[in-house]
């Protein structure tokens, strides 16, 4: 594929799509180095704090999710380090914690946070800081967890669905590492368990959770885990955790199916047996693994491309992205993050602790409906900043009219590239010419031509193909 | 007598904790004025049931139709270990597993029973946008309907010569199967299922013809909505709907007459269209909440707590008081709850197994005793 | 001439709760507060978005009665709000509410009828974009924090524009985001100047008299200012937002102290754990002012856990008895403070 198509893949993958001036400045550093600078994020350029709680009181206060859910969704559209929110995204659906049972939103950003600064180094040090970290614990009972009677909960989970799976262990493995983190829990964590159960504001809203470490509620005694033997605590757990070829090989799947393809071939296994050894090459850094899964002939093939489907976050971000909007403080955002939820992904609020199902499962038909009707929405709209600019590149190129394919072929490559079937582009075409003549370099305010390609790009988002990464 | 296949469920959800103790008020028991000292119902203003217990004023048309023998009230309904927090409550209402976190809706279930092969994409509809847990099933249909009037593709293209020619040109685009690739070929056949089934769904408003005039609030005009899918004859079998928000921590009084003033004119108005339409028999409405609230006021509303209520209504019901009233006595409080009495699955194996005929047990994962209120 | 001149504050009491439904005691974001000539105070509500319905200003007094609220709900239509900023009495006791969203002024009774509206979205003379703070003097001239335009507009009571002044930057007599706006005994006109740190004094043609601080969190500094008072003896109450704390200053500008917030439980949060017993045992045994680990030191996230403290403290207002006010929107309270 060309350079610009490949460029346009990494940053679907890597991040939520980008415009077209952005990936114009991408391809002017080079592939390699993009995916240096994705993986090395710098300062995040968001929306500033100060500005999203001046007007948004929901976000200031984080008292109910749908704030959290709106903020979360300001940093991942106006972000220039797209890979530190998309492996928070990741992250998030993998180590999944939910609203329902914590009622408490604060905790949950703060956990996605908590991934954003440690999401890209260490496994052991990620790990050790999920096992800390205050929404975790009391989603997965962790404030239950006690010397005396010890709650297996976090134990499990730990090993079964964030770090190896199932048939790495036994059930003995579970109930030691559960010993090793009791005493792990939450400040004053009675009354803030009894808040969540019942979801208390009063009298004064929320208050928020931090990690306390309880020494005299910590089991000190010998324990036998995964062959090895020792007074281990959470954090010596973790360490043998991620020396097993299991975590190694669990991590490196997932992170494949997550940036690569919904489905594992054998042509990817060889890709995920690359990432295991850098894996421990690397000893464990994550974004050591990205980088070889990144560089790989694989991930570059056209094999590769197209071969995710998108998820409602990607797929909501994106077009947000592309069309411009939401790029200041605006009323609107609340329901954008409402949108995520109508597509079966709301943000924050994972159904259980197994995350989402993703791939095709992403898709039925109440959500395709609400997925279509987003995307050609915001692209529709002839006066959003993004269409605006991706107008202005047409009129550039075909100075004056466009013929209906031109404007197809145009906006095709414009908003992605995104590469089509024939008969998607026979649709498109169709509904292209329909629309009649197309006239662009013109300072009639009544000349509809603007309209035209709008309502072309709502086309090209209403596709099979735009669902796809 | 209405044969299995017709019979349809219409569940109305009341989102934030029905407060039941002044739904259904004992207001015959002096100790109900003690813990309720600000926000009660008057003795003079309850519409009586028996010497003990009456309706809120607010649900006169409910009133009415419990009078004529069609609302079954189902008197301290929950389940065991009670939850207090809205999400998780309603998710155990959805999934019927209080104890585990379920991922399968029962009413999706229900839906899979009726419709195994999913033939008829309008089986279930849910009138809101995204989809309820309790109609939530992989692989599964169902159609949220956020506006019935306006539901589809492209509903925010104004022009609609335009829309037309996008709804054609999408029609191509995601017809045809190429062979090819299985997830191009899956995202075409549900396109093209949604496109078939928002153009059903749009016929029904316009086949709709009524004496009855729905009032201009949201549970009314869902209500209208489920009639005139209803009327239409899609094969639609289950309907959901949502009011809220009934999480009435202050204020009360006003807010919960206000919402019951909606509710029960919304389901007065939906019961006389379909006796309009001569199809009373087929429908009954399920009216619940996700718990109800603490037997003690905090001097402006209530709080979350327990044990709530239920209604069956419908010409096929045998109407009257079902469970027990539980005692707001304090030595008989869960922690200054109402105790439940009996578990909510008891109502759903009942509306399964004697409504619509089906096995319940797989639905609400085990057995639970059948109440008698639906008539043979 | 009253010759107690307040030296210091001291900590009356808190007024308020989390409000979840529409109406009746309690608060859901408060953004700004007056309080009339009979001593009763008007909140303003802004209200997250799931409650946006329950748009109101809500009246209480100090002996937390709560008498009434009105509004007319959630929208652009006559009497409706969508992000309401600030409100301020004129000489009629009418309520002069500003909106930041519908960019415009909206008058109601003090009983709450909605009487009139004006202003439109602009650059131009008499226009503004997102009005913010808004005062009125004695003159009925009113006053409004013209925030995009970065700019102080002055009108009649009716909207006609008066004059004006002020740009965008950050030298003396710009702005930056101008937010909260007071004025004092003397006709000096406080501006919050929030983006650039600081508060501005003019007189009422503009004329530039003082600047108090700058950005930081030290004794002498503000971060991102959002609202300020002044009291009888000239004594400056400036809300430092991004500091969550009150920042206290003298006459000439100078720093006297700061307070922290130091909440207690207001009569409807008693209230509240009577009928819920089960919370107020948990409560009890808990430490409400925890050690907070390091990546937890910033103001935001320390009052976000330590309940008594300031969390959000968007507005002040000194009545005629000097007494403080401060209006909370995190915790939706107001913590009051009289002369010592």
């Amino acid at each position: 594929m060309s350079d610009l198509a490949l460029m346009a893949h990494l940053m679907r993958r890597a991040g939520f799509t980008a415009t077209r001036d952005e990936l114009e400045e991408y391809l002017a550093e080079g592939y390699e180095a993009t995916v240096e600078k994705l993986l090395n994020p710098g300062e995040p350029g968001n929306m500033p704090d100060d500005l999203i709680r001046r007007y948004h009181v929901d976000q200031s206060e984080l008292r109910q999710l749908d704030g959290a859910g709106a903020y979360w969704l300001y940093r991942m559209i106006t972000t220039q380090n797209p890979l530190e929110e998309k492996i928070a995204l990741f992250w998030h659906g993998l180590f999944a914690t939910g609203y329902s049972k914590l009622n408490q939103a604060r905790a949950l950003l703060n956990q996605i946070d908590m991934f954003r600064t440690y999401g890209l180094g260490s496994f052991k040090t990620l790990l050790v800081e999920l096992s800390k970290d205050p929404a975790m614990i009391i989603w997965l009972d962790n404030n239950d967890n006690h010397k005396d009677a010890i709650n297996e909960n976090y134990g499990r989970e730990l090993l079964e669905l964030f770090s190896m799976g199932i048939g790495s262990y036994t059930e003995d493995d579970i109930k030691e590492c559960a010993k090793a983190f009791t005493g792990w829990t939450v400040k004053n964590s009675e009354y803030m368990a009894m808040r969540a159960s019942k979801d208390s504001i009063w009298p004064y809203g929320r208050i928020a959770w931090h990690y306390e470490y309880r020494e005299d509620d910590h089991d000190t005694s010998s324990k036998s885990f995964l062959g090895e033997e020792g007074s281990f605590d959470g954090e010596d757990v973790i360490e043998i955790i991620v020396r097993q070829e299991a975590a190694a090989r669990f991590l490196s799947t997932r992170l494949f199916q997550f940036f690569v393809a919904d489905v594992v071939t054998s042509e990817g296994e060889l890709v995920i047996d690359e990432m295991v050894r850098e894996y421990f090459e690397s000893e464990y850094e994550i974004s050591a693994v990205l980088r070889v899964m990144f560089n790989s002939e694989y991930f570059k093939s056209d094999t590769a491309r197209y071969a995710r489907v998108k998820g409602p976050v990607e797929s909501v971000v994106g077009t947000a992205r592309i069309a411009g909007s939401y790029a200041e403080p605006t009323i609107a955002v609340t329901d954008l993050w409402a949108q995520t939820m109508y597509m079966g992904q709301g943000l924050l609020a994972p159904p259980t602790v197994e995350g989402w199902h993703e791939g095709m499962e992403w898709i039925d038909s109440g959500a395709l409906v609400e997925r279509v009707n987003f995307a050609a929405k915001e692209l529709g709209n002839p006066d959003k900043p993004g269409v605006q600019s991706l107008i202005n590149r047409l009129t550039e190129q075909y100075a004056g009219s466009p013929s209906p394919e031109e404007m197809v072929d145009g906006c095709l490559d414009l908003v992605g590239p995104i590469e089509v079937a024939d008969r998607t582009r026979e649709g498109l075409i169709h509904f292209a010419t329909s629309l009649g003549e197309v006239i662009l370099d013109t300072d009639d305010p009544s000349s509809d031509g603007r309209k035209k390609v709008a309502d072309t790009l709502s086309m090209i988002a209403s596709t099979r193909e735009y669902q796809l990464a | 007598m209405v044969t299995s296949k017709e019979k349809s469920l219409v569940v109305m959800q009341l989102s934030g904790g029905n407060d039941y103790l002044n739904t259904v008020i004992p207001y015959g028991d002096d100790e109900y004025y003690d813990f309720r000292k600000t926000v009660h119902i008057a003795q003079d203003s309850v519409l009586p049931i028996d010497s003990t217990y009456g309706f809120n004023p607010h649900l006169g048309p409910i009133k009415r139709l419990y009078d004529e023998g069609k609302v079954a009230v189902i008197n301290g309904i929950g389940y065991d270990n009670p939850n207090r927090s809205h999400f998780r409550s309603m998710d155990i209402w959805h999934t019927a597993l209080p104890d585990e976190i379920g991922t399968e809706g029962w009413l999706g279930r229900v839906i899979r029973e009726i419709d195994p092969k999913g033939e008829n994409v309008l089986t279930g509809v849910n009138f809101g946008r995204g989809l309820p847990r309790a109609l939530g099933v992989r692989g599964v249909p169902v159609a949220s309907v956020g506006n019935l009037e306006t539901y589809g593709l492209f509903t925010d293209i104004e022009d609609e010569e335009t829309r037309n020619l996008a709804l054609r040109a999408f029609a191509h685009m995601y017809g045809g199967v190429q062979g090819k690739d299985p997830v191009l070929d899956f995202l075409g056949q549900t396109g093209t299922d949604a496109l078939k089934g928002a153009d059903i769904l749009r016929t029904a408003p316009q086949q709709y013809s009524s004496t009855i005039e729905y009032a201009s609030n949201p549970i009314s005009q869902s209500l209208r909505s489920v009639a005139q899918v209803l009327f239409a004859d899609l094969g639609t079998r289950v309907f959901y709907t949502q009011h809220g928000s009934f999480d009435t921590h202050s204020g009360e009084l006003i807010s919960h007459a206000k919402l019951w003033d909606e509710v029960s004119s919304g389901i007065g108005d939906f019961y006389d269209d379909l006796k309009e339409h001569g199809r009373e028999d087929e429908v009954i409405i399920l009216v619940f909440s996700e718990f109800g609230r603490r037997i003690k006021d905090n001097g402006s509303g209530t709080d979350h707590g327990s044990g709530g209520v239920a209604f069956i209504i419908g010409s096929e019901i045998k109407g009257g008081m079902y469970g027990q009233y539980p005692s707001i006595k304090e030595a008989d409080q869960l922690e200054g709850d109402l105790r439940f009495n009996n578990d909510f699955r008891s109502t759903y194996s009942t509306i399964i197994e004697s409504w619509f005929g089906m096995d319940a047990i797989p639905i609400v994962n085990g057995s639970f005793e059948k109440f008698d209120f639906v008539s043979k | 001439m009253n010759l107690k001149v307040p030296e210091r504050l001291r900590y009356l009491k808190t007024i308020g709760i989390v409000n979840n439904g529409f109406n009746g005691r309690g608060f859901a974001n408060p953004y700004d507060i007056v309080v009339s000539r009979e001593g009763n105070m008007f909140v303003l509500n802004r209200c997250d978005p799931a409650r946006r319905s329950a748009i109101r200003i809500g009246v209480c007094n100090l002996n937390e009665d709560y008498l009434y609220e009105f509004g007319y709900g959630f929208g652009d239509g006559p009497g409706q709000m969508v992000w309401p900023v600030s409100l301020a009495f004129d000489s009629l006791s009418r309520v002069l509410v500003t909106d930041e969203h519908n960019n415009r002024v909206t008058l109601f009774t003090s009983k709450g009828d909605y009487v009139s509206h004006w202003g439109e979205c602009g650059t131009g003379q008499g226009q503004f974009d997102g009005p913010a703070g808004i005062v009125i003097d004695e003159e009925d001239v009113v006053f409004v924090a013209d925030q995009k335009n970065h700019r102080i507009q002055k009108y009649s009571i009716d909207g006609e524009f008066i004059g004006q002044w002020g740009e965008r930057g950050s030298s003396e007599g710009q702005f930056d985001l101008p937010w909260g706006i007071t004025i004092d005994r003397q006709g000096k006109v406080y501006v919050a100047d929030w983006r650039n740190d600081r508060v501005q004094v003019f007189d009422k043609n503009g004329e530039i008299k003082m600047v108090i601080g700058s950005q930081g969190d030290g004794e002498e500094n503000l971060n991102r200012p959002s609202g300020v008072s002044v009291d009888s003896s000239g004594d400056v109450y400036v809300a430092d937002w991004g500091n969550e704390r009150i920042q206290v200053f003298g006459r000439n500008g100078e720093f006297k102290y700061t307070l922290r917030g130091e909440a207690t439980l207001s009569q409807w949060a008693i209230d509240f754990f009577a009928s819920n017993p089960d919370e107020m045992e948990q409560r009890k045994i808990s430490n409400l002012e925890p050690e907070l680990p390091d990546h937890l030191l910033t103001a935001y996230h320390i009052s976000s856990q330590i309940e008594p403290f300031f969390w959000g403290p968007v507005s002040v207002h000194v009545d005629s008895e000097d007494k403080l006010y401060v209006v909370e929107s995190n915790r939706h309270r107001v913590q009051v403070y009289e002369p010592a």
